[in-house]
């Protein structure tokens, strides 16, 4: 009950602020300082963005701030450099190693969640034991795995590697939100004739789809920005992810070309700005989760 | 339609037994409620006729086939859940198809029954909806219709109607008693609650701790209980069992209560004369303890305190005080009490029911 | 209702098959691609394998010459250092300072600030790392915005300065999270508790430390677990920007680990490189779970 009326008193001091008013117990000077130091940290922030932004429109960047511009001279020449066929490989192993990870953990989730397993106790702490290895262990040898079995400079190949690795936390956060999706709904289901694929689909999956959504697209980010992987299984031209792309045109040429860089560094993150957005509304649950707390 | 068996059914879980040892029958086209407090057992006898309980023991045969392991899917019953579990992501339309799509029913029939239903349940306005957007009793209405489309075998219903109010409640009783004339399809009903079960049953069958107490007609379960457990769950209110102990002068047989001495005769009075029962519980059921103020020679009387009155309209329902037991019983309205006032009341001794206290069988 | 279907017993305990079935794309995904090379590392990692030569077909295992080589390699020490200084400092103090800094101003900022600061500071964490990198290697040029804000505009920060500056850019990229995390973890703090100790007299750093800090150690501690685990194996940031230099100045770990695997050819010592990262990852985890014991019991316990 405390925590209840304490959840409850301390939204009134945020509230408060909301409504542009001091909180209680706290002074108009006091306030002012605390906003000038929060604005202090924000700028600090966001200079390194607004770098990013002036030098991706001025056709003449250097790597300092300059007045600001606006000519798409860069993101052409980003394009000539490749970023289109980057980007396009990168989207390609986002959403094959997405689709893999979401169908696969689905059904292992829905199954870890609803079924009887032998030992489900130790293989749900393996999972979550999984999903604190470093990729970096996995490196070698998957590199010699696939060369024995030519399976190099493969976007199919190096996307499973991608799934595998997402796979483990897609497991646990979608069977704990399969365990929030009451029973009743696949009883009433099976009653109705309905097979066990078939109320997973139609029953199951609509109704944990917040849970869906989030998993996929954490998963999606998460294969959108891998460098390291890529960079050692399929480093061939023409076949990298746009990440490996910019850190070989950063490489390339002695003098960098900041403006076409900058350029590019804007076309591959805007993919994933607007997941985050779309998403963030079910994520900020997520975050009571990782903090360990019943949100 | 079919005729449901249960064959020494027992379903044990990690350290309870659910059921022990069930054995029922259920007629084809029979309207069977299965009644009982809560955690007796009925709701997994429901769960093992669906499918989604196996039992550990004994067979479960649904028109006369053994079924135990057959997944709920292909058992081709029907069950209206408590919290009717309609599907909240699809529409009343949608909930209802639901089943008809799976069996590939065309279109033109789904839509013909769907059409069918909705207008006998008067729940066409609804079509369109979620089940967010529609009412508790609303609901209920629908997951009736999803189950009438089936055809099964047979309906289970689990407390299909706690969720409701009270008038709700009434008035769906005699909606579901009208809607069984109409398709005479072997119904099982659990509820808690005993008004349903006498009203809406061709048989009752009372459960207590997982053993079935009793099975019969409502009325025959009302004026025969088989032990004080079911004489004391059917019937509001309640009936008054009162500790007796068993008087044996010579060769008459006379259960002393209240201060009084009733002789028991005939065959009871035999069985108790020749059996070692000695703590005997003495039931009156309230309509039949009267007041009186003139002393009917043949009929023990006995005068106690008017605790509480609580009218009704119809009757009366009055608790006495009579030394150190409380009647509840039940007079015409305006009986003309007050609280404190001193009453007498007859016994209709006619009536009487003997249990033994030890066993709780019924002796007479 | 749910309640009342939850705490239903469970029926019988039968593996279906279908059951099997469903486990069978995971189990298999995981095995070959995850479990598989996970073994096979470990053997690895006591082998001579090498990326190119007589040694990449024909290897054998070498029993304990990596981990001599190791244990003697000046620079895998070094590593060593830097990644601790790399994962405490910029992971652990700088975010969650910094990220704390930030949920306890955001109380009671300016809804405007509060609201666009962590936009903000939530944009620089969902840049791929990648865009990171490169925004953070020219900031740190000769030239760049920070050279000019120090008033040194012909230092390369990068070259003079490089821990320091990785270290800062990787603060700068992940303070977000912990920045989310705390502030749901204030968020469930008794305000009662505080106006107690306001009551009783204390200061608002009395109260901080003594008072709401206390209470959200599970949370500052499973924080700062995940953070320990994400640095540690980081690589694309430091690679990116410096490559692990000049020399070695910040070949953290997985970068020194690349190096060797793949650019000075020694696939068994690398991988025996890698496997010293889980370990450390592994007895850092144990601690903050001896951290977190206390806590956890007490939960068991409310189940």
């Amino acid at each position: 009950m405390s925590v209840l009326t304490g959840v409850r008193r301390r939204e009134s001091a945020e509230n408060a602020a909301t409504r542009g008013e001091a909180p209680p117990g706290q002074s108009r000077r006091s306030r002012w300082v605390i906003n000038l130091i929060m604005g202090l940290i924000g700028i600090w922030f966001l200079l390194p963005l607004a770098w990013l932004l002036d030098a991706a429109f001025n056709p003449n960047a250097g790597p300092g701030l300059a007045s600001p511009q606006l000519s798409v001279t860069n993101f052409i020449g980003a394009f000539h450099t490749g970023a289109g066929r980057d980007i396009a490989n990168s989207l390609y192993l986002a959403i094959v190693s997405t689709l893999v990870t979401t169908a696969v953990s689905l059904l292992a989730g829905y199954s870890l969640s609803r079924r009887h397993v032998p030992f489900k106790g130790a293989v749900l702490v393996a999972v979550l034991f999984l999903t604190g290895l470093p990729v970096t262990m996995l490196l070698v040898p998957i590199y010699e795995m696939y060369v024995a079995f030519n399976w190099l400079n493969s976007p199919f190949w190096t996307s499973l590697v991608l799934a595998s690795t997402s796979v483990p936390f897609a497991i646990w956060l979608l069977k704990n939100f399969i365990d929030q999706v009451p029973r009743e709904f696949e009883e009433a289901a099976a009653i109705e004739g309905s097979g066990e694929l078939r109320t997973l689909w139609r029953v199951v999956i609509p109704l944990a789809l917040p849970g869906v959504l989030v998993s996929a697209i954490l998963t999606f980010i998460n294969a959108w920005g891998a460098f390291l992987i890529p960079l050692v299984l399929d480093s061939n031209p023409g076949q990298t992810p746009a990440a490996v792309g910019i850190y070989q045109f950063l490489d390339a040429n002695a003098q960098v070309q900041y403006g076409p860089l900058a350029a590019y560094s804007i076309l591959f993150s805007i993919p994933v700005l607007v997941l985050y957005l779309i998403s963030s509304r079910w994520l900020q649950g997520g975050f009571a989760f990782a903090g360990g707390i019943k949100g | 339609m079919a005729k449901i068996v249960l064959e020494g059914v027992t379903k044990r879980f990690k350290g309870t037994t659910a059921v022990d040892d069930l054995d029922l029958e259920v007629e084809d086209g029979e309207f069977l409620v299965i009644v009982g407090p809560s955690g007796c057992g009925k709701t997994t006898t429901l769960r093992m006729l669906a499918g989604f309980d196996t039992p550990t023991s004994g067979s479960v045969m649904i028109g006369g086939k053994r079924v135990n392991a057959m997944p709920p899917k292909d058992r081709n019953l029907a069950m209206v859940f408590q919290n009717y579990a309609l599907f909240p992501h699809m529409t009343v339309a949608k909930n209802l198809s639901f089943g008809m799509k799976i069996r590939h029913e065309p279109r033109a029939t789904i839509e013909s029954e769907i059409a069918r239903i909705a207008d006998m349940l008067g729940i066409e306005p609804l079509l369109g909806r979620k089940p967010s957007q529609l009412s508790g009793g609303e609901r209920q209405r629908v997951a009736l219709g999803r189950a009438l489309l089936r055809k099964p075998q047979a309906f289970l219903l689990d407390e299909p109607l706690s969720n409701l109010d009270a008038a709700l409640r009434t008035q769906m009783r005699t909606e579901l008693q009208r809607i069984h004339r109409q398709f005479p399809v072997t119904t099982i009903y659990v509820t808690h609650d005993q008004v349903e079960a006498m009203t809406m049953a061709d048989r009752v069958a009372l459960m207590d701790k997982g053993r079935l107490q009793q099975i019969a007609a409502p009325q025959a379960m009302y004026e025969e209980p088989a032990s004080a457990f079911v004489a004391g769950f059917i019937g509001s209110p309640k009936i008054n069992l009162i500790p007796g102990r068993l008087r044996k002068t010579g060769s008459s047989v006379a259960v002393s209560c209240l201060s009084c001495d009733i002789p028991v005769n005939g065959s009871a009075g035999e069985v108790l004369r020749n059996g070692s029962a000695d703590e005997l519980l003495v039931g009156f059921r309230p309509e039949e303890i009267r007041p009186t103020v003139v002393d009917a020679a043949d009929l023990p009387v006995v005068t106690g305190t008017v605790e509480v009155i609580e009218p009704l309209g119809p009757e009366t329902h009055v608790v006495v005080r009579v030394g150190e037991e409380t009647l509840t019983c039940k007079f015409p309205a305006r009986a003309g009490l007050s609280v404190g006032g001193s009453i007498r009341l007859e016994l209709d001794v006619a009536q009487m029911k003997l249990f033994d206290a030890r066993t709780g069988d019924r002796i007479r | 209702m749910t309640a009342r279907t939850a705490s239903r017993p469970a029926d019988r305990a039968r593996l279906k098959p279908t059951t099997v079935v469903w486990l069978l794309p995971a189990a298999v995904l995981l095995a070959v691609l995850f479990l598989v090379p996970v073994g096979y590392a470990i053997y690895l990692g006591f082998t001579n394998l090498e990326l190119l030569g007589p040694f990449a077909q024909n290897f054998s295992f070498t029993g304990l010459a990596n981990l001599d080589r190791m244990v003697h390699d000046p620079v895998f020490w070094l590593s060593v250092r830097l990644t601790l200084i790399f994962v405490i400092g910029s992971g652990i103090v700088a975010q969650t300072v910094l990220g704390l800094a930030l949920a306890l101003l955001g109380q009671r900022a300016n809804v405007t600030v509060r609201t666009s600061v962590g936009a903000i500071v939530i944009l620089a964490w969902v840049l791929p790392e990648i865009a990171v990198a490169f925004i953070w290697y020219t900031f740190a040029q000769a030239g760049g915005t920070l050279s000019y804000l120090i008033g040194h505009p012909t230092t390369n920060l990068l070259t003079s300065a490089p821990l320091l500056i990785v270290c800062v850019a990787n603060a700068w990229r992940g303070t977000a999270f912990s920045m989310l995390v705390l502030s749901a973890g204030l968020r469930n703090v008794p305000a009662e508790v505080d106006e107690a100790a306001q009551l009783e007299g204390a200061s608002y750093w009395r109260r901080l430390l003594r008072v709401t800090l206390p209470i959200m150690r599970p949370t500052i501690m499973t924080n700062m677990l995940l953070i320990t685990l994400g640095t540690i194996s980081d690589f694309t940031l430091i690679f990116v920007m410096t490559q692990g230099g000049p020399g070695n100045a910040t070949a953290i770990l997985p970068v020194y680990m690349y190096i060797e695997a793949f650019q000075f050819n020694a696939l068994g010592y690398g991988t025996a490189i890698a496997l010293t990262i889980v370990l450390i990852g592994a007895l850092l985890s144990i601690v903050y779970i001896r951290q977190l014991r206390p806590e956890l019991a007490k939960a068991k316990e409310a189940e």
